[in-house]
């Protein structure tokens, strides 16, 4: 197999090199969202797995738990999908499993997921641990945060039984940061003139990073990257994608089958995930502190500014010529901002189609074909 | 027996009243270049009455608009923005803002507002503040959790609502109520710079003596409400004095619950009572009155006597300040204020000494009250609307007829 394929055979098979893992003897600690410090976990000596839903799935028993309280929202599909696999046992191979402060929908799984835990011990659902963790950036969110982490890294040291060194910390920040160095290359690929890598590529490469091991999915993507000379170049309208999360590629395999290549995006699933390392001068903890504190923010962030400057800053730098904009029913953290983001865009010249109210799963694909097609052409 | 039947609540009436006052005069003040301020409920109301600055509680501001029915305009202000809003009462006090027009607003509209201060508690709430602040061009202060973060953490235990005066510092987890008071601390200096007005901690201390005086009658007047069949005062009118809530703190506050108090006593000495034909109790779940509520009383007599909120002035709101410190027993309110739990609704039920209790929930979810009450014998009806219709009525009549009448042999209708 290509470094490629083997890449993509662990975006398709997104459980393999954790269960891989587990049959060694190894534990496995299944996380949300892409703000838990993933090298806290490495760190530890356990494998970090980011879970992700299934729009092909059912989500019957994850409708058995509706969210409850006067003001709750309703669970987008992805976070329903999510936790439906969690109730069916296909994150079977998870031994604990941290739900972090992030947007309503997902905190609340915890509440939800540590009752049925109690009363209901058949689910087998693995040992949970809620990591809060603040939704502005101003001091005093970082002192709490960092609180919350240290505490954090001290559970896991609990779960290991040894102690995380600054040494194993370095090492895991040294990993995660070589990844991180080498998506970012893809990105650059991504948004280069013309571009060598599709969306529906980076999609994969970017995902499975977040279910393989970091070193092995290090060597693959460097291995990948040192045959770039096999990698044609693409063309197509160069559009950017504003969405809720993606964890697949459904849209994608839409947006590029009409003649465009999408060249970069803002949503957790894509290059938001890794546009920011780790400072290695000083303290690892305190770098990795600032680093998960500072990041790109993500929807349920404040302000609102930032959030749309970041978009459009990285729709530019990627060189769109349009933007689709794929918000999910329910995602009011991301909703709220879309008129901004239009309208910010437009300023940069660059037009946008706005996707309302999407079900995670598409429903009517030769529909959404035939709008995005017609958006494409008019660009 | 006309004479003792009541008729509207005195003091209810001079609470509706003073309500269109208060936003008249506040108007008048920031005309003359005073703060004004907008929150979300809870979060914040009492240290801004302490700061002297008028404050606007954006969930009774939402109610205002949804009672003059401008809902379905304010969607369309919002649509033609781009916006699609799942939860459009939340959205009302921005659609308003947006409008800006003072024709169609409610009581002509809000001042513009010196600042706006809400909980990030939800993804919806921290998003509409920030864009109505915008729209007003004034700043927006997020402030960390916000009510009822119980999500995260463990769930209030049992029989909370014992716990909530006097323990309140063991249901509230300290590392976040460190956060929330240096979030409240840095609003303050913020308010103190940009308004000129001052921080008198003195004046704290009284405005959380008031809160619990205010609390304390509240108490009484649940009490007897509760102790005395027929009931003396009816559902609208115990709703209506609920807006008292919103002057927390404060003496006027304080004085209406209090008259309220002797309002009650008076009728209750001299035998005046909402449905003097009281045959049957009941409780209904949330904090309005339902469009059925006439249908029952003509058809079985019966009394709605409390409601979702009846208890939480005396349970929830009141405080013991520890240690002088008013600020952080202020803010672990301002975090912690109470658990829809059903052992806290089945108590309410048998206080009041109800036959039954109504509860309106969403379709989509289960009712959380069903098992206890089921196991208590307390008849619970779950409803999805608080609509009259022939459904719903029919509903009522098989619930009164075969549920709660057999239950309750003494009556005869
Ligand atoms: S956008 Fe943020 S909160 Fe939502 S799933 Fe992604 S990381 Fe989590």
């Amino acid at each position: 197999m290509t470094p490629f394929e083997i890449i993509q055979t662990h975006y398709c098979r997104r459980d393999l090199a954790a269960r891989a893992w587990k049959q060694k003897g190894g534990k496995v600690v299944g996380y949300f969202c892409d703000n838990v410090p993933e090298e806290l976990i490495q760190a530890a000596g356990f494998f970090p797995y980011r879970l992700s839903g299934d729009p092909t799935g059912t989500v019957e028993i994850a409708e058995k738990y509706p969210p409850t309280g006067t003001m709750a929202a309703p669970r987008e599909g992805f976070v329903n999908s999510m936790f439906n696999r969690l109730m069916t046992g296909e994150y079977d191979f998870l031994d604990f499993l941290v739900v972090p402060h992030a947007r309503e929908t997902i905190h609340r799984l915890h509440q939800v997921l540590a009752e049925i835990k109690d009363q209901n011990p058949s689910f087998h659902l693995p040992e949970l641990y809620f990591l809060d963790n603040l939704h502005t950036t101003f001091y005093w969110s970082g002192v709490y945060n960092r609180l919350r982490w240290r505490e954090f890294k001290t559970t896991l040291e609990q779960w290991s039984g040894k102690e995380i060194t600054d040494m194993a910390l370095s090492d895991a920040i040294a990993v995660t940061n070589e990844n991180r160095t080498l998506l970012k290359k893809i990105a650059a690929l991504r948004a280069a003139d013309p571009p060598r890598i599709s969306g529906t590529q980076a999609l994969r490469i970017i995902g499975s990073s977040m279910f393989m091991l970091k070193e092995e999915h290090n060597r693959r993507l460097s291995q990948f990257l040192d045959e770039l000379d096999k990698l044609s170049a693409k063309d197509g309208v160069r559009v950017f994608v504003e969405a809720s999360p993606l964890d697949h590629l459904q849209l994608y395999d839409i947006i590029e089958s009409c003649g465009a290549i999408v060249v970069g995006e803002d949503h957790c699933w894509g290059n938001r995930y890794s546009d920011v390392l780790i400072n290695t001068a000083g303290d690892p903890f305190e770098a990795l502190a600032d680093r998960y504190h500072n990041k790109s923010p993500c929807p349920r962030m404040f302000p609102l500014s930032r959030r749309i400057d970041y978009c459009v800053n990285s729709a530019v730098s990627a060189g769109a010529q349009g933007a689709i904009i794929n918000v999910y029913e329910f995602d009011e953290a991301l909703m709220w901002e879309i008129p901004d983001a239009v309208k910010a865009l437009e300023e940069k010249g660059i037009p946008s189609l706005h996707l309302r109210n999407q079900p995670y799963r598409i429903a009517d694909p030769d529909l959404l074909t035939s709008r995005i097609r017609e958006f494409i052409k008019s660009i | 027996m006309s004479d003792t039947i009541a008729g509207e609540l005195k003091i209810a009436g001079e609470m509706n009243a003073y309500q269109r006052k208060w936003l008249a005069n506040v108007r008048e003040r920031v005309g003359n270049g005073e703060p004004f301020a907008i929150c979300n409920g809870d979060e914040f109301e009492e240290i801004f009455n302490a700061m002297d600055i008028p404050v606007m509680v954006l969930n009774y501001w939402s109610k205002i608009i949804a009672t003059e029915a401008k809902a379905s305009y304010y969607k369309k202000v919002l649509k033609e923005r781009g916006y699609d809003p799942l939860h459009l009462f939340f959205s009302l006090g921005l659609a308003c803002a947006m409008d800006n027009n003072p024709e169609t607003a409610p009581w002509g509209g809000l001042p513009k507002p010196s600042v706006i201060v809400g909980g990030s508690k939800h993804d919806r709430e921290m998003k509409v503040l920030e864009l109505w602040a915008r729209e007003c061009g004034c700043p927006f202060i997020p402030m960390e959790f916000g009510l009822n973060t119980t999500p995260e953490q463990p769930p209030l235990p049992p029989r909370w609502w014992e716990r909530m005066r006097d323990h309140w510092d063991e249901l509230i987890d300290p590392d976040r109520l460190n956060v929330r008071v240096e979030e409240e601390k840095s609003l303050i200096r913020f308010l103190e710079i940009t308004t000129g007005k001052h921080f008198s901690p003195a004046k704290l201390d009284r405005v959380a003596e008031l809160i619990n005086e205010q609390m304390d009658y509240w108490g009484k007047v649940r009490d007897l409400i509760a102790a005395t069949i027929p009931c003396p005062v009816s559902l609208p009118d115990q709703i209506a004095m609920y807006q008292a809530m919103w002057h927390r703190g404060t003496e006027m506050g304080c004085n209406f619950i209090k008259a309220y108090y002797e309002e009650i006593k008076e009728r209750v000495e001299k035998g005046i009572f909402a449905n003097p034909n009281e045959k049957l109790r009941l409780m209904y779940i949330p904090a309005t009155t339902p469009a059925y509520a006439g249908f029952l009383e003509e058809t079985y007599h019966a009394s709605l006597v409390c409601f979702g909120y009846s208890s939480i002035p005396i349970d929830c709101y009141a405080r013991t300040v520890h240690n002088n410190d008013a600020l952080r027993t202020l803010a672990s309110r301002h975090m912690v204020l109470f658990s829809e739990t059903p052992d806290w609704r089945l108590k309410d039920a048998q206080l009041h000494q109800c036959d039954g209790v109504i509860e309106v929930i969403d379709p989509a979810m289960p009712s959380l009250n069903k098992p206890l009450f089921d196991a208590s014998g307390m008849p619970l009806l779950s409803l999805y609307t608080d609509k009259d219709t022939r459904d719903i009525k029919s509903r009522l009549s098989r619930w009164i007829e075969t549920t709660v009448l057999p239950n309750h042999k003494g009556v005869t209708l």
